[in-house]
């Protein structure tokens, strides 16, 4: 009996042992050039992750002692699993994600400060609005930027012509007048908005255009509260109430194929899935760098970084891996190999190289012009907790009526408090 | 001698031999039990007892957590306004939840109690939510709410000439929406744990009661109502844990328009604002006291129930 019992002991500890984890407990093996086995987490596709992964692979040919295996993680669950590994101190090596997810998980101790591993190459082929959104009020670099989504003006060149407007809109007088019209000429809903459609992102377009920011430049205070964002609430608000503009997300392309929408306001992203996902909207749809406000051209740019975690084995090696991603051979593979694997088109945060990505001439044409006047997401503290704030006070505007002055002090009160 | 052993009280302690025996055969029982207790342990107990010292920390989910003793909880009840916010959505929530889930549950196991095929092909279906995954019936709720033209509610508006609805953006429908489709999820449920009750009532209560005159409505009223007391206990009491835990409903049909919690918080429950405040702003420990705050009205609220219900037997 006694021997029994200690066998079962035995076979629950060995269960027990068998359940945990192994965590990454040896001390770190410096050398680029390996022996390493890094796990790199992709936030995106699958397809996004096998281009990647395809990237990789080139990277082990140049370095054969460096093996990297690329997984997907959706958006949905990506930031609680990043958050999950960083607290266990296990998991992947190399993350990709959200611009905003280096500072945060940086600022948390769960990824490393690049500058150690000398980024300046990275830093200096990047337009510096997204360099700013990356790089910590401390001057640190937890992620560099992997590629790049823009906003981007898509329309019915037919429709619009059908309607009596004979250019896409440039201002935006002519914005509301083309949707007046084109309501006019039976398209049910004329103008739609994607990408964060009902929170800040939008909003934070018309921000620009109308001259206004979030915070100082070198975020001491919030500037929030002032008649520049007065008028873009308003105007933003006004799209909403006045113009029909859904405040649910909505499938764009196949509102564009039906004929129900005739433009639309969304990210670069979408452009690859259009000829694919909607055969009928081939050769229909067109784009156009936003229209401008009082202040002129702005838009937000958003995308991902890519970092290394702080508990890696191999931090020299991953380090590496990220920079080499920048390298013009690595963008040439990921250009062609996420375009033809899931028909999307990657923008490399290296503007000088968007010409060879795989898009019409139109669109490329729009996004090198929207490029010069793009602002990413603001770097300073508190930002990440203020946003979804921000976003119910907007939306306050749209669904009570609140007056625009109230709600942006409100927003500027809640700003302030977490900026500290 | 032997009357001496006859004598001897039936509790008298066994003879150790006999205490050995009863340990011997208890042990592989209580061996086989270990990886059960292990997994309890290690999987429950622990991390709810880890819970609650992260509650008075300030964990944010990498560096070490350091004590700030009863702050966490200081500004959830007195300062923090979004908590407030959730907590009046979690009751309202609650309240029409459960009121309505019982109701209609107890409707149908009134209608569809018998061993008919009819019966029992409508228990079926009414149960079938219960059975589903919940992520596709969000979904399919997520389209039947759609903003857009195509959405199923709004193309049965369209046919009475009505405009399109912004139902999941529009803060007052929010509520409602999430009611309603608890309900529909929740009573069949239900529905099976009150026809059970109601086939335990014997026949001869009826019996008597008809013979002393009593119809339909008073036979319901003051024969099946209170033989069901019990089973209704238990339908309110895990209606509302379920209830307060409401979570894919906010999370998944919502996020089509707004980030945790709905247009201008209009959904905004305790649990996806603990996931918020834990996930998405990495604050652990707040997240923490918001999880011990929702296990203590759970609580409250279930003993008051089993009070009340108690003293109404009593009467």
């Amino acid at each position: 009996m006694q021997a029994r019992t200690l066998a079962a002991a035995l076979a629950t500890m060995l269960l027990a042992a068998g359940c945990t984890t192994t965590g990454a407990g040896s001390a770190p093996q410096e050398g680029a050039d390996g022996p390493a086995e890094l796990l790199f987490w992709n936030t995106g596709s699958d397809e996004q992750a096998a281009a990647m992964q395809a990237a990789a692979d080139r990277y082990r040919e140049l370095h054969p002692d460096v093996t990297i295996k690329v997984q997907a993680i959706a958006w949905d669950d990506g930031h609680a699993k990043v958050l999950t590994a960083a607290t266990s101190r296990s998991g992947p090596d190399i993350i990709s994600g959200g611009l905003s997810w280096g500072i945060e998980f940086g600022e948390l101790g769960g990824m490393i400060d690049l500058n150690r591993y000398d980024v300046s190459q990275a830093r200096q082929q990047t337009r510096p609005e997204l360099w700013n959104s990356i790089t910590s009020p401390g001057g640190a670099v937890y992620g560099i930027p992997m590629d790049m989504t823009l906003y981007v003006f898509y329309y019915r060149p037919d429709l619009l012509q059908k309607a009596g407007v004979s250019t896409p809109p440039a201002t935006w007088a002519e914005l509301f007048t083309a949707v007046d019209k084109l309501k006019a000429s039976g398209v049910p809903t004329p103008l739609v908005e994607e990408w964060g459609t009902f929170e800040w992102l939008p909003w934070f377009n018309y921000l620009k255009q109308a001259g206004g920011s979030l915070y100082s430049d070198d975020c001491t205070q919030v500037t929030i509260n002032s008649e520049q964002a007065v008028l873009a609430t308003t105007t933003w608000a006004d799209q909403y109430r006045r113009y029909g503009v859904p405040k649910a997300t909505v499938d764009v392309g196949a509102g564009l194929a039906k004929g129900e929408y005739a433009m639309a306001i969304g990210a670069s992203y979408l452009a690859g899935g259009f000829d694919s996902g909607q055969p009928a909207l081939k050769g229909k749809w067109q784009t156009a760098p936003l229209p401008t406000g009082p202040a002129g051209a702005g838009s937000f740019v958003g995308g991902k970084i890519v970092g290394a975690m702080s508990y890696t084995k191999y931090p020299q090696a991953a380090a590496d891996f990220v920079k080499w991603l920048y390298t013009d051979e690595a963008v040439e593979i990921l250009q062609r190999e996420v375009f033809t694997r899931g028909g999307e088109l990657y923008i490399s945060p290296r503007p000088e190289l968007l010409a060879k990505a795989n898009a019409s001439d139109n669109l490329k044409q729009t996004l090198q012009t929207t490029l010069d006047s793009v602002t990413g997401p603001p770097n300073c503290k508190g930002w990440e907790t203020s946003g979804a704030e921000v976003s119910k006070r907007l939306q306050a505007v749209v669904n009570d009526d609140a007056d625009p002055r109230t709600v942006l002090a409100e927003a500027a009160a809640v700003m302030q408090g977490n900026l500290g | 001698m032997t009357a001496v052993l006859i004598d001897k009280p039936p509790t008298a302690r066994p003879a150790p031999a006999g205490k050995r025996a009863r340990w011997r055969r208890a042990v592989p029982g209580y061996v086989m039990l270990l990886p059960f207790a292990g997994l309890f342990v290690g999987f429950l107990v622990w991390p709810l007892l880890n819970a609650l010292y992260f509650a008075f920390t300030d964990f944010n989910g990498v560096r070490p957590p350091s004590w700030v003793g009863l702050e966490n909880f200081g500004r959830l009840w007195f300062e923090d306004q979004r908590f407030r916010t959730a907590l009046v959505n979690s009751v309202i929530y609650v309240a029409c939840t459960v009121t309505l889930t019982t109701a209609a549950a107890l409707a149908l196991a009134l209608a569809f109690r018998g061993t008919s095929w009819r019966d029992r092909v409508m228990r079926t279906i009414f149960f079938l939510p219960s059975v589903t995954s919940t992520i596709a019936v969000m979904l399919i709720w997520r389209w039947i709410f759609s903003g857009e033209r195509f959405g199923l509610a709004n193309t049965v508006l369209a046919r009475f000439g009505a405009d399109p609805v912004s139902w999941l953006s529009t803060p007052r429908w929010t509520i409602p929406l999430l009611v309603l489709m608890a309900v529909w999820g929740g009573c069949g449920y239900g529905m099976v744990i009150f026809v059970s009750g109601l086939n335990a009532i014997p026949e001869e209560l009826y019996e008597a009661g008809r013979l002393d005159g009593a119809n339909a409505w008073q036979q319901f009223r003051y024969l099946t109502l209170p033989q069901l007391k019990p089973v209704t206990t238990y339908v309110v009491i895990t209606g509302l844990i379920g209830a307060f835990q409401v979570f894919e409903a906010v999370y998944i049909v919502f996020r089509a328009v707004s980030s945790v919690g709905g247009v201008q918080d209009s959904g905004l429950m305790l649990v996806p604002y603990l996931y918020d405040m834990g996930f998405t702003k990495f604050q652990l420990g707040y997240a923490s006291a918001i999880a011990w705050t929702l296990f203590l009205i759970i609580f409250v609220i279930s003993m008051i129930q089993l009070r009340v219900t108690r003293a109404l037997r009593e009467l």
